[in-house]
């Protein structure tokens, strides 16, 4: 356990957190672009690099897709890299999500999650970042502004562990945690230091004695299929990775991080499967359905790359029923998660009912009512349209559609 | 736990007004949390803030839809239909207004049936601070309402004001100015009882494009929104010194300045944000900022 001496408690922003997360990892280069609700990261480095309480290089781009390349290839020679972005500046640099993920390089950035376009929001759902899960990037999810500054230090060691060596995605919600300030525990440097040490890199540096050639062409598909399954393989192995990492940031920081969160699932009978901040609304939801008696639990998935396929089957393949809410939607399709957790309980012998819901996209609040609805789905054993994704949205909430609609000239 | 709900406009300080009462009750050993919600940023729009205040950890997050408390920081805004800052004040809450009215003739004019507060924030302010911004004096005031200690207040003013300017002086006029507040308010006591929310799961129905794809088509509702009541101070012409230069007319942003018969500017006060670039224009000082009375 940590000494509390060592550690300062202060309210933070979700944003904040994720500076001081920068800051305490000792980063040595900031390739920067400017987007809401993710500015305040790259805002606060600045300052204080420009301040000189922390050292390195920032310096600010001419876009994203620019930015994720300067990330990239800082990290290809073999310096400590992080970068920031949302939703639209996010996929404007997609390309090179892909391509800097492919060079193998220990980049970590933060994506502060808000729903695309169109129509333009500011607000969150998952879209943006769900996006980019066939990349390579490996992703981690946050409920908590203390969570993204943990999850920042946990992703640089594991993303320099040389048995993964694949760059790794911090998601926060936007204004729900960017812009929320709640108490955090800001560890001293020296504890950090103790826990993630210097980056050395083996495999991928810029030294004048010893030139190479990275992130070269590989023509033929045999080549081509080599590189990209072992950065599935890689990723596979960050799961193992990820299990010591959360063990030793345990005993240094006594906070547990898991690739899953369980909430009240032992004994539960009917669990709601959420992400990111508005899991806290879930876990309210579960106590108050305890309350009235009814089984419930909530599965928060936090490692989202690689895929924790066996920590979830273990958790809930003995549920009676199982609701997923997908904060994102797969237009076409439905719920991402769904689809992914349908997937790895498929081959189990005893598997549980699970529903699909879409909820909160564009940041829309999940009522406590909506929540009840949701239970009372998994208490009926409703197997009607079962798996068909159903959006949560209330009866007021139409009306007030409607009267917005009607003033735009669309009723 | 307290629920704290902060209504103005950008500019006046409302996200940190939040910030300054979630602060003082961190400072005194509770759990907080506080949250703006804006959308695209720019002065005189309405903003909300919340903050929420715990023995416990919080396990709520976002808008806070029943409040304990409403802090109004900016009275015209108990008339727009889109700010609508009393919705959702629980059974038993407490109503703070920003204005120059007493208790009974705010809660009278504004119809409020709960318990109204008042104080003139703007006024001391302008004569404490030398500007309208209000953060630190709403933070005050609800720091009183929630029943936080006079110190906590006087460490969240010192450590919220340090992170966001460096003029020592100003900071030192925000903690007098903040105290006073705090002390100009009586101690309460709040009991509320909540409302359990309402809302029925629906099947969204089918809607082609037509209807369903996210354009308008109504014209000319730009005008029906008056952005009037944004002003702090409205632009006053004294007609003896004007020189009819039009000056003012060139360089309002707004467009509201339009000519009279006599071929003297005046502007639309419906829609003058009170921006005082006219004043700071005109070259025979013929426009004045006189301050808004609202209500």
């Amino acid at each position: 356990m940590p000494d509390p001496k060592n550690v300062e408690k202060m309210m933070l922003t979700g944003n904040a957190a994720a500076a001081w997360g920068v800051r305490l990892a000792e980063v040595d280069y900031i390739p920067a672009f400017p987007i809401t609700p993710q500015t305040e990261i790259i805002e606060k480095l600045a300052k204080w690099i420009a301040d000189e309480v922390m050292d390195g290089r920032f310096v600010n781009m001419d876009s994203e897709h620019s930015m994720i390349t300067a990330a990239g290839a800082a990290s290809a020679t073999g310096v400590r890299t992080f970068t920031a972005s949302s939703s639209q500046g996010f996929l404007y640099g997609f390309e090179m999500l892909y391509t800097v993920a492919g060079w193998r390089v220990p980049l970590v950035m933060v994506n502060v999650s808000r729903g695309l376009s169109s129509p333009i929001t500011l607000e969150p759902d998952h879209n943006d970042v769900l996006a980019a899960r066939d990349s390579g990037f490996l992703q981690i999810h946050c409920e908590t502004c203390q969570e993204v500054l943990d999850s920042i230090l946990m992703a640089y060691r594991l993303a320099e562990d040389k048995r993964v060596l694949l760059p790794v995605i911090v998601n926060l919600d936007g204004f729900y945690l960017s812009f929320t300030r709640e108490p955090v525990e800001v560890p001293d440097v020296a504890m950090v230091r103790k826990f993630l040490p210097s980056y050395r890199p083996e495999h991928a540096f810029f030294k004048a004695s010893q030139p190479m050639a990275q992130g070269v062409a590989a023509l033929g598909g045999s080549l081509y299929s080599y590189f990209k399954y072992q950065m599935h393989l890689a990723s596979q192995k960050a799961l193992e990775v990820y299990k010591e990492v959360c063990g030793e940031f345990e005993k240094e920081f006594g906070r547990n991080y898991d690739t899953i969160e369980s909430y009240m699932v032992d004994d539960a009978e009917y669990v709601l499967i959420m992400t990111n901040s508005f899991s806290t609304l879930g876990k309210v939801a579960v106590k108050k359905a305890r309350e009235n008696g009814i089984k419930a639990g909530l599965l928060r998935l936090r490692l989202f790359r690689p895929f924790p396929a066996a920590d979830i089957k273990d958790a809930i393949h003995s549920k009676k029923a199982v609701a997923v809410l997908d904060q994102n939607i797969s237009i076409g399709k439905g719920g991402i998660l769904y689809s992914e957790i349908a997937g790895c309980l498929y081959n189990e012998k005893q598997r549980p009912l699970l529903l699909s819901f879409i909820a909160g996209l564009g940041g829309k609040n999940i009522s406590q009512k909506e929540f009840e609805f949701i239970f009372d789905k998994m208490l009926e054993g409703d197997t009607e349209d079962v798996g068909m994704p159903r959006l949560l949205y209330t009866e007021a909430e139409w009306k007030e559609a409607a009267k917005l609609k009607e003033i735009a000239g669309r009723g | 736990m307290l629920r704290v709900r902060f209504h103005g406009r950008g500019g006046q300080g409302v996200k940190v007004a939040s910030r300054v009462l979630g602060t003082a009750a961190f400072s005194q050993g509770c759990y907080a949390q506080d949250f703006p919600l804006y959308g695209a940023e720019r002065r005189g729009a309405p903003i909300t803030s919340f903050t929420r205040i715990s023995r416990e950890p919080i396990m709520e997050r976002g808008v806070i839809s029943q409040a304990d408390i409403v802090i109004v920081m900016d009275e015209t805004l108990l008339h727009d239909p889109m700010a609508m800052p009393l919705s959702g004040l629980k059974k038993g809450g407490i109503v703070f207004i920003n204005t120059s009215h007493s208790q009974e003739e705010a809660g009278a004019e504004y119809k409020i049936t709960a318990w109204v507060i008042t104080l003139d924030l703007t006024k001391i302010g302008i004569e404490m601070l030398g500007r309208n911004i209000l953060s630190t004096l709403a933070g005050a005031v609800a720091s009183r309402i929630a029943g936080l200690e006079e110190d906590s207040l006087r460490h969240a003013v010192e450590k919220e004001m340090s992170d966001i300017m460096t003029d020592r002086e100003l900071i030192e006029k925000n903690i007098e100015a903040s105290l006073y507040c705090y002390n100009a308010i009586p101690p309460v006591e709040i009991k509320t009882s909540g409302t359990r929310e309402a809302g029925t799961v629906i099947t969204m129905p089918f809607e082609t494009a037509g209807v369903s794809s996210p354009a308008i088509y109504a014209i000319g509702n730009t005008p029906l929104r008056k952005t009037g009541n944004w002003r702090v101070f409205r632009p006053v012409w004294n007609y003896d010194a004007c020189t009819k230069c039009m000056m003012c007319a060139a360089r309002c942003p707004e467009g509201c300045i339009l000519v009279n018969e006599e071929g003297f500017p005046y502007t639309d006060y419906e829609n003058c944000k009170g921006c005082l670039i006219c004043v700071e224009e005109c070259p025979t000082k013929a426009v004045k900022g006189v301050l808004e009375v609202h209500a």
